[in-house]
């Protein structure tokens, strides 16, 4: 129970992070689809407190952006007036967590387009489309581990608790499954399936991939702990009056498994966003228009993208505060099992 | 008297599965007669391994013998179909021997008394609490305690609930499968008391396995001394402690340790 | 010997069970390469019908699964209908490719892994020790396709390592000692990315299994019999710990073929990985399949080579076996 504060430590940061990007409508500037096309591919825009002539604004403000003298796609800062940023001004309309149609957002420009994270080859707010795009790449793993949990734990305690040959099918095929390297059991089973989708089905269609890809490992471990809880003397005990195998699952079984599942949730959930993002970036996943991490990356695949817009990078790097939130969850709840002793001080040196 | 139990001929083999390592046939009982009279305390002793503890589970049903019967108010158990063992089930009840692992740590007391009603489909809630309240009186734990989880309470004191939950479905055989032996000396004086009393109070019929002698003759009408699946001394408790005929039954006689002479007389010579 | 029977048939099942898999998931497409071909107006529909029946795909699955296998025994591994050539060249190609990167990678993986690992689990606790873990966490935090990208961008911008491809331009004009030198270059992008990805999770399991070896009563006992520290460590600790680090070398294999087909297409190395994406987008569904085989077929000889180095290394299973 040490590890009680630990615990709530990540979860708080992980609420945190997840919040950010459910408010996504109220804090990115622009609605993610709104072009610019005649200003492809802005550098992020700097905010600045103090102007040129070194004088103090309330307000932070930015420069507005035009064409470098003698080249076509090189942008820099003008020396013309200050713009100053609104805060708690209308922009797009969306709605606020799915419910609430508003038009409120944190803050925007209300003559100028501002890029804290530049823009991409349509013009479209890289920030905004970063927010909106961890919408969907983090449901899709969510959602994906969600039902390789589900076919885990039916698989696992079909297996542990019935035996016999429905044990050595499953256990078999887990084995499979959890032999073959998962990106490329991934790749088959998203190669057969269509291609040219609308993005709500290649969204729906992604979740069902990953998710029924990822069930081996899981099913392994419920399947250790409902074989030993199938064995304990409380078990029996209910047996002994009388208890039908569905209530032995449902209220002594099943309750041992919720340390094993929590700790697979938090190990998968960062698995499947990284393989939502790989597919969309390789093009298997969910296509333009709507913004996702990987689809967002995918410009990079040009060599000119790499050479001269490296803001398109950043994207990446969205999912690296989840990953570390969810790893520190998962050793957490990982030392919470007992295991990880390694920590304490070894005796080697004493020698 | 009314015999509740008898049991002949009862065979138990284990296919090698169970052993790892090996491929061999395990033989857990051999031919086991005896019977109980109702009312009454059977004991039943033997080093490990002997096949108690296999011989009480398939009393309670809870394993299927190979061959032989079991036959519990002159009706034949062993060989019905499970769904029909249930409604046997609730006359013969188990308690365990270490309440830590026989008690899911997870469920509060009331709520490990209620399961046998809750599984048997009695009562609705409120009776159901009611009667656990009332059984946990009787054994003994303070009604402030019925929210505890299991894992709160004292070794003692949980042996008390699986008791309580054993009454439950108001049993008439009780397997106590060294329910004693995991509790420290003053405890089990007071459980084996609490027994005595729940025995006089309710009418029960008890089967007592245990490999602690002095244990045996303090509660026991009649002994019975296993070996190797067999039961090779049968006897009225006075007369096997005073004069055992077998050799095994001696040395377990020998081995007990005692600090006073037999208070309640069982002197060996 | 039974023992390397025994893995050895399970390796034979992991491959059937394989490709009936891959084909299995196969049945799934709706659609394939040659509806594709129907939507084209220049391609004529009876074309299209006679190219099918030469590929028979219009027979049923069980029927067409037999007839790869035949192929497959022959050392055929079936057409590929966008290169219009047969797979199994092709693969092979690719595959070295990728055996090349692969092999390096868990080379310079394990050559790192190792002494990182052991020094870590000689110090534990101490400030080696937590440098190494902050190290390692931080890593592990960066998944491999951020990782690949980021080393991308930083090759682009810097110039630092060549980009792109296996070869430069005039390879074929190069002497044998350029070309190797050539090859090796391209290398360095991708096996510095598979390593990095790689390095976090290995040290940390080999620090693991040497600190738990550390703690051992039997190694107590050999130090108050005076042994030197260094020649404990390697002669008694390292063999006790060899068994777990196998099997994990067995299990690196698997996760570094995985990420390189990540890899190789983020940095245009032409191995398997770009060729089944291209074969997935353009639905060849034979190289699909191939692809996914031959992969399989690298994993399990990696985890066959790991049973056979635990079979020399550990005399516990040759006697345990001999018992039974």
């Amino acid at each position: 129970m040490i590890q009680r504060r630990g615990l709530k430590r990540w979860l708080l940061a992980l609420a945190a992070l997840h919040g950010v990007v459910a408010c996504a409508g109220f804090l990115a500037p622009y609605d993610p689809a709104e072009q610019d096309r005649e200003r492809p591919y802005l550098p992020p825009m700097k905010i600045h407190l103090v102007d040129r002539k070194g004088v103090h604004h309330l307000r932070p403000f930015f420069y507005a952006v035009r064409l470098r003298d003698g080249s076509f796609d090189q942008f820099e800062e003008s020396t013309g007036q200050p713009l100053p940023l609104q805060f708690f001004m209308t922009g797009a309309r969306y709605r606020l967590l799915g419910l609430v149609p508003t038009r409120l957002h944190l803050f925007g420009a209300p003559t100028s387009r501002i890029h804290l994270l530049g823009s991409d080859a349509y013009g479209r707010d890289q920030l905004s489309r970063i927010l909106y795009g961890g919408q969907i790449s983090l449901l899709a793993g969510l959602l994906g581990a969600g039902l390789t949990l589900f076919l885990g734990v039916l698989v696992g305690a079909t297996a542990g608790y019935y035996g016999g040959w429905r044990d050595g099918l499953f256990m078999r095929l887990a084995e499979l499954f959890a032999a073959l390297p998962w990106l490329y059991l991934l790749f088959a089973l998203r190669a057969f399936l269509p291609l040219a989708v609308s993005p709500v089905r290649a969204f729906f269609l992604i979740i069902l991939v990953i998710g029924a890809v990822g069930w081996a490992r899981p099913a392994r471990l419920v399947r250790g702990v409902v074989l030993s809880a199938r064995e304990r003397d409380f078990v029996r005990a209910a047996r002994g009056f009388g208890a039908t195998d569905g209530y032995l699952l449902r209220r002594h079984i099943l309750p041992e498994t919720s340390s094993v599942i929590l700790t697979q949730a938090a190990i998968l959930v960062p698995q499947f966003v990284l393989a939502e993002m790989t597919l969309s970036f390789l093009g298997l996943g969910v296509p333009e228009p709507v913004p996702t991490w990987g689809n967002l990356l995918a410009s990079l695949q040009q060599y000119s993208v790499l050479l001269s817009y490296w803001w398109m990078y950043v994207p990446a790097l969205a999912i690296v505060p989840f990953f570390l939130g969810y790893l520190g969850l998962a050793s957490t709840l990982h030392q919470d099992a007992g295991i990880g002793k390694i920590e304490r001080t070894s005796s080697w040196n004493s020698w | 008297m009314e015999e509740l139990l008898k049991v002949e001929n009862l065979e138990k083999h284990y296919q090698g599965a169970r052993v790892p390592g090996t491929k061999k046939e395990v033989t857990a009982l051999r031919g086991v007669s005896f019977s109980i009279c109702a009312r009454s305390t059977l004991a039943l002793v033997g080093e490990s391994g002997s096949g108690k503890s296999t011989l009480a589970l398939c009393i309670a049903c809870l394993e299927r013998p190979t061959s032989g019967s079991i036959i519990f108010r002159g009706e034949e158990i062993a060989a019905r179909p499970e769904e029909e063992q249930r409604g046997v089930r609730p006359k013969i009840q188990l308690v365990f021997q270490d309440p830590a692992r026989s008690l899911n740590p997870r469920f509060s007391a009331l709520e490990i008394v209620t399961e046998p009603l809750l599984v048997q489909g009695r009562s609705n809630k409120r009776e159901r609490e009611d009667k656990a309240r009332a059984l946990l009186a009787q054994v003994g734990i303070p009604q402030q305690k019925a929210l505890h989880k299991a894992d709160e309470f004292s070794g003692g004191q949980r042996q008390r609930l699986a008791i309580a939950r054993a009454l439950a479905l108001e049993p008439k055989l009780l397997i106590l499968d060294e329910a004693l032996s995991a509790l420290d000396c003053s405890v089990q004086a007071q459980i084996s008391n609490l027994l005595l009393e729940l025995q006089s109070l309710l009418g029960l019929t008890y089967l007592f396995i245990t490999h602690d002698l002095a244990m045996a003759g303090h509660l026991a009408d009649e002994i019975a001394v296993m070996e190797q699946g067999k039961i090779v001394e049968l006897g009225p408790v006075e007369k096997v402690l005073r004069s055992p005929e077998q050799k095994v039954t001696q040395r377990l006689i020998m081995a007990t340790p005692r600090l006073t002479d037999a208070a309640d007389g069982l002197v060996v010579a | 010997m039974r023992y390397l029977l025994h893995r050895l048939t399970q390796a034979v099942f992991l491959l059937i069970g394989a490709s009936l898999l891959t084909f299995l998931f196969s049945t799934l497409a709706p659609g394939n390469y040659f509806d594709e071909m129907r939507l084209n107006p220049q391609i004529s529909p009876e074309t299209v019908t006679a190219l099918r029946a030469q590929y028979q795909l219009d027979r049923p699955l069980p029927v067409r699964y037999a007839r790869w296998v035949r192929s497959l025994l022959r050392g055929e591994m079936g057409f590929s209908f966008s290169y219009n050539t047969p797979v199994a060249p092709l693969l092979w190609v690719r595959a070295r490719n990728t055996l090349l990167l692969t092999v390096f990678a868990t080379l310079f993986a394990w050559a790192l892994a190792l002494p990182l690992g052991i020094w870590s689990a000689t110090t534990l606790g101490r400030a080696p020790d937590r440098a190494l873990s902050w190290a390692t966490a931080a890593l592990l935090v960066i998944p491999d396709l951020v990782l690949a990208l980021g080393l991308l961008i930083l090759a682009v911008r810097s110039g630092w390592f060549p980009t792109g491809g296996m070869a430069s331009v005039g390879f074929e004009n190069f002497s044998r000692f350029q070309q190797f030198r050539d090859v090796a270059s391209h290398m360095e992008l991708p096996v510095i990315a598979l390593v990095l990805s790689a390095l976090p999770i290995l040290v940390r399991h080999v620090r693991a299994a040497v600190a738990e070896v550390l703690e051992a009563p039997f190694l107590r006992t050999a130090a108050s019999h005076g042994i030197r520290r260094s020649r404990l460590l390697y002669r008694y600790a390292l063999r006790a710990a060899a068994n777990p680090l196998i099997s994990l070398f067995g299990f690196s294999v698997g996760a570094l073929l995985s990420g390189s087909l990540l890899v190789e297409v983020v940095m245009s190395w032409p191995g398997l990985g770009p060729l089944l994406l291209e074969a997935i987008l353009a639905r060849d569904l034979y190289v699909v399949i191939g692809g996914v085989l031959f992969s399989t077929m690298f994993l399990v000889l990696g985890n066959f080579l790991a049973d056979l180095l635990v079979y020399w290394a550990d005399p516990r299973i040759r006697t345990r076996t001999a018992a039974q």
